[in-house]
């Protein structure tokens, strides 16, 4: 799988396409900035993108300004995005059209090697990542008549993992429960919710967020 | 002149004018040729020196008063002139032929005096070459004529009498005096449509006789050069039109009588003590200058600066007057004014005694809303100054510590991976990892409560997204803003709603909130409105305050209603032009 990053930290930078590269990646760009990014994509699009979203020369919104342009120009690149803020209101920019092969994560999450590594993969393979923080601000957010509320904690915990882009698989993974029980809780949650079932896993990351935002 | 001597000189001056008009007056009723070529001799030659007396003694009054203006002393040249050419009137040769020889010269005077009024002076080079020419004409034309004879038997300059070349010349001299008459005549009637302000009445009505003047001039030239019907009756008009003129000169000068009367309802206004703002207006009326501009003097300034205390430079174009006022020595303001009242000096003198205490007063005002002025840019100054140095700090902490942290956690991610077997380590590497995630938490609240980079770096309405969301109560959101506002203005607008979210929480027992933004025009107008028990008090925390002083830095207005029991609203109006 080929990689292109922009990440003006140099530490971080190195540290990143060593990790992606003990994990099996191509890492075949490394950038400080967005333009040479930009560049580097268009000559040779890679599997993904992974850029920070505070780059030079400013350092106000050329990361998230590159990766909208990605989005937009080649959709069949991943893009994931890093930062040391999350935002509801970027998510939501970046997550505009659809949650297919797009990612959002706190930059701390590149210390859990393993989880990275897979959140990569698999915006790589057109699926998505949200960072668990923008979920959780999402699911704390107050509302008249919660349905939320009538969620059981389980079905909390599945729709938790479901929001940040994790396929059913990784649901049942995480939780060490059956892919049958996991399917069981979803469908109970749309329900619950009141959402149409939807076909993919990255457009139900999208419906369930729209659903918590609104 | 010297002080001392100039009232003599002009006593002087004024005999001399006055015993010539009487000379010439006499000598014309002695001399029986007047009456055969000039019809009734007592009329014209009463007229005529009526002229002399009249220029000469206005022309000195002029001279007297405005002793900075030319005008004056023109006239008094112009009525000397004129006395020169009623020796034509005298029986003795050489008299009779000075008088002849500068026949044509008082026309000419008069042109010259009265484009040159006001001042005294030409404005221009081409109107100085027209009167120069005019002069140059008058002299060599009738030094043509006089040789060729019919001016009777005194004239001594008669070498070549011949009765037709006399006649051509003669024609010749009259026609060519009109003709720069009626230019003098055409160039006042635009220069009084030109320049001059409706409002000084007086102004115009001179410039009319004078260009009245100029015309009959013309008119009884181009009569008598014909011979045509009424010459008497015409030259008669035009003497006493322009006898007239220095009358009306003289009652221009007396307007001061006026300018009293303006500065008396100017005393009788200001005992009303009007508003500062109101003062200008007064002045105006009293000066007849609706232009009229006030600027008063900041001595610990340095600088002119108008009623909202904002410095204001005194003009030193054309077209424009200044005049400064000084009281009990100190300079405090300065009249800006239409360069007609340059003449008037009696009344800016009045309208400057009358209002001393009123424009004191008004400077005063003026100096406080400078220093206002001054507390606001400071005040501007400290929030941007203490702004700049939190977003450095942000900075700073993101691309420094937070950075560092994140890839210390990475190195001990991939240590953690090399590690084989003993469960201790990972358990201590997993552990120092916690840490790490834990002091990165605390790091980002910490950065983004020295500023909202989000809000620099992608807008307001973006950053008020996490605010709603992030509120431990609904919030309904309303943000109608299209595109970026300038920075200091979104991050002052983030604060407003940031703690106005967080005194909701911690005060106000609400149930739910609403934050509507909109750009109205050219103001940023937000509001948060909840539903809690009102009754909070602004003095206890420093929030609100702060809120205001930011807000206020921006020339914006935050305002709080919080009656009890009826939830707090918070509103802010920032223009953003």
């Amino acid at each position: 799988m080929r990689v292109a990053m922009a990440e003006d930290s140099v530490l971080l930078r190195e540290g990143i396409a060593r990790v992606l590269d003990d994990a099996g990646f191509d890492v075949v760009a490394q950038c400080d900035n967005a333009d040479d990014l930009l560049l580097r994509v268009r000559s040779s699009p890679p599997d993904v993108v992974i850029l920070d979203i505070r780059l030079p020369p400013t350092h106000s919104d050329e990361g998230l300004r590159a990766a909208l342009e990605l989005r937009s120009s080649h959709p069949d690149v991943g893009v994931l995005v890093l930062s040391q803020y999350v935002e509801v209101g970027l998510a939501m920019k970046l997550l505009a059209d659809s949650a297919e092969g797009v990612g959002y994560l706190l930059k701390d999450r590149i210390g859990d090697v393993e989880d990275f590594v897979a959140s990569v993969r698999r915006v790589a393979d057109g699926g998505s990542a949200l960072d668990p923080i923008i979920v959780s601000t999402l699911l704390a957010r107050q509302r008249p008549d919660d349905p939320i509320a009538a969620l059981t904690p389980r079905e909390r915990e599945v729709l938790e993992l479901m929001a940040t882009g994790s396929s059913n698989q990784g649901i049942a993974d995480s939780m060490v429960i059956t892919l049958r029980a996991v399917e069981k809780y979803v469908s109970s949650i749309f329900s619950k919710l009141g959402l149409p079932s939807t076909g993919t896993e990255s457009r139900r990351v999208l419906a369930v967020l729209l659903y918590l935002r609104s | 002149m010297h002080t001392t001597l100039r009232p003599l000189a002009f006593c002087a001056l004024g005999l001399a004018g006055c015993a010539g008009a009487v000379y010439s007056f006499t000598s014309a009723f002695r001399n029986p040729a007047v009456g055969s070529d000039l019809g009734e001799p007592l009329v014209i030659a009463l007229l005529s020196n009526w002229l002399t007396a009249s220029y000469v003694l206005c022309g000195l009054f002029a001279w007297w008063r405005r002793p900075e203006s030319r005008f004056g002393a023109l006239m008094v040249a112009v009525g000397f002139a004129n006395f020169i050419s009623t020796l034509s009137w005298t029986t003795n040769d050489f008299t009779f032929t000075l008088g002849q020889a500068f026949d044509l010269l008082p026309p000419v005077l008069f042109l010259h005096l009265f484009l040159a009024f006001p001042t005294g002076r030409l404005s221009g080079p081409v109107e100085r070459a027209f009167v120069v020419s005019a002069y140059a004409a008058a002299v060599v034309l009738q030094a043509v004529r006089l040789p060729f004879g019919g001016f009777g038997p005194n004239n001594l300059l008669e070498f070549a009498a011949h009765e037709g070349a006399a006649l051509i010349s003669l024609r010749v001299a009259l026609l060519t005096m009109s003709a720069y008459c009626l230019v003098g005549a055409a160039t006042l009637l635009l220069r009084r449509r030109g320049t001059l302000r409706p409002l000084r009445p007086m102004f115009v009505l001179l410039l009319d006789a004078f260009a009245l003047g100029l015309v009959m001039i013309a008119c009884l030239f181009v009569s008598a050069s014909f011979g045509g019907p009424a010459v008497q009756e015409i030259r008669w008009a035009t003497f006493a039109t322009l006898g007239a003129a220095p009358i009306v000169f003289l009652a221009a000068l007396l307007n001061v009588r006026l300018a009293r009367s303006a500065v008396g309802d100017l005393m009788l206004e200001l005992r009303a003590e009007p508003a500062p703002a109101d003062l200008r207006e007064s002045l105006a009326r009293a000066l007849r200058d609706p232009s009229l501009e006030l600027a008063y003097w900041l001595p610990d300034f340095g600088v002119y600066v108008d009623l909202e205390g904002k410095p204001v430079e005194l003009p030193d174009l054309q077209g424009r007057s200044t005049t400064l006022i000084d009281r009990h020595g100190d300079h405090i303001a300065a009249l800006i004014h239409d360069p007609a009242l340059d003449d008037e000096p009696e009344l800016l003198e009045g309208v400057e005694a009358a209002a001393g205490i009123a424009l004191e007063n008004a400077r005063l005002d003026a100096e406080l809303r400078a220093r206002l002025e001054e507390l606001r840019g400071s005040r501007a100054r400290i929030v941007e100054a203490a702004q700049s140095e939190r977003q450095l700090l942000e900075r700073n902490l993101h691309d420094g510590a937070q950075q560092r942290l994140i890839a210390l956690s990475l190195q001990l991610s991939m240590l953690k991976g090399r590690v084989d077997g003993d469960p201790d380590v990972k358990e201590g590497i997993d552990q120092a990892r916690r840490e790490i995630a834990a002091s990165l938490a605390e790091l980002r609240e910490i950065a983004r409560g020295l500023h909202p980079a989000v809000v620099s770096g992608h807008g307001l309405a973006v950053a008020l997204e996490q605010l709603a969301a992030r509120a431990p109560l609904p919030v309904d959101l309303d943000v109608e803003v299209d595109g970026r506002l300038p920075e200091p203005l979104e991050v002052a607008a983030y604060y407003v709603v940031s703690e106005s979210l967080t005194n909701v929480a911690k005060h106000s027992q609400a149930k739910k909130a609403r934050v509507a933004v909109v750009r109205t025009g050219d103001e940023l107008v937000l509001e948060v409105v909840d539903d809690g028990v009102g009754g909070a008090d602004s003095e206890r925390g420093s929030g609100l305050r702060g809120l205001a002083d930011r807000v206020e830095a921006l020339d914006g207005r935050l305002r709080v209603w919080t009656p009890l029991g009826g939830g707090t609203r918070v509103k802010a109006e920032i223009p953003c032009a």
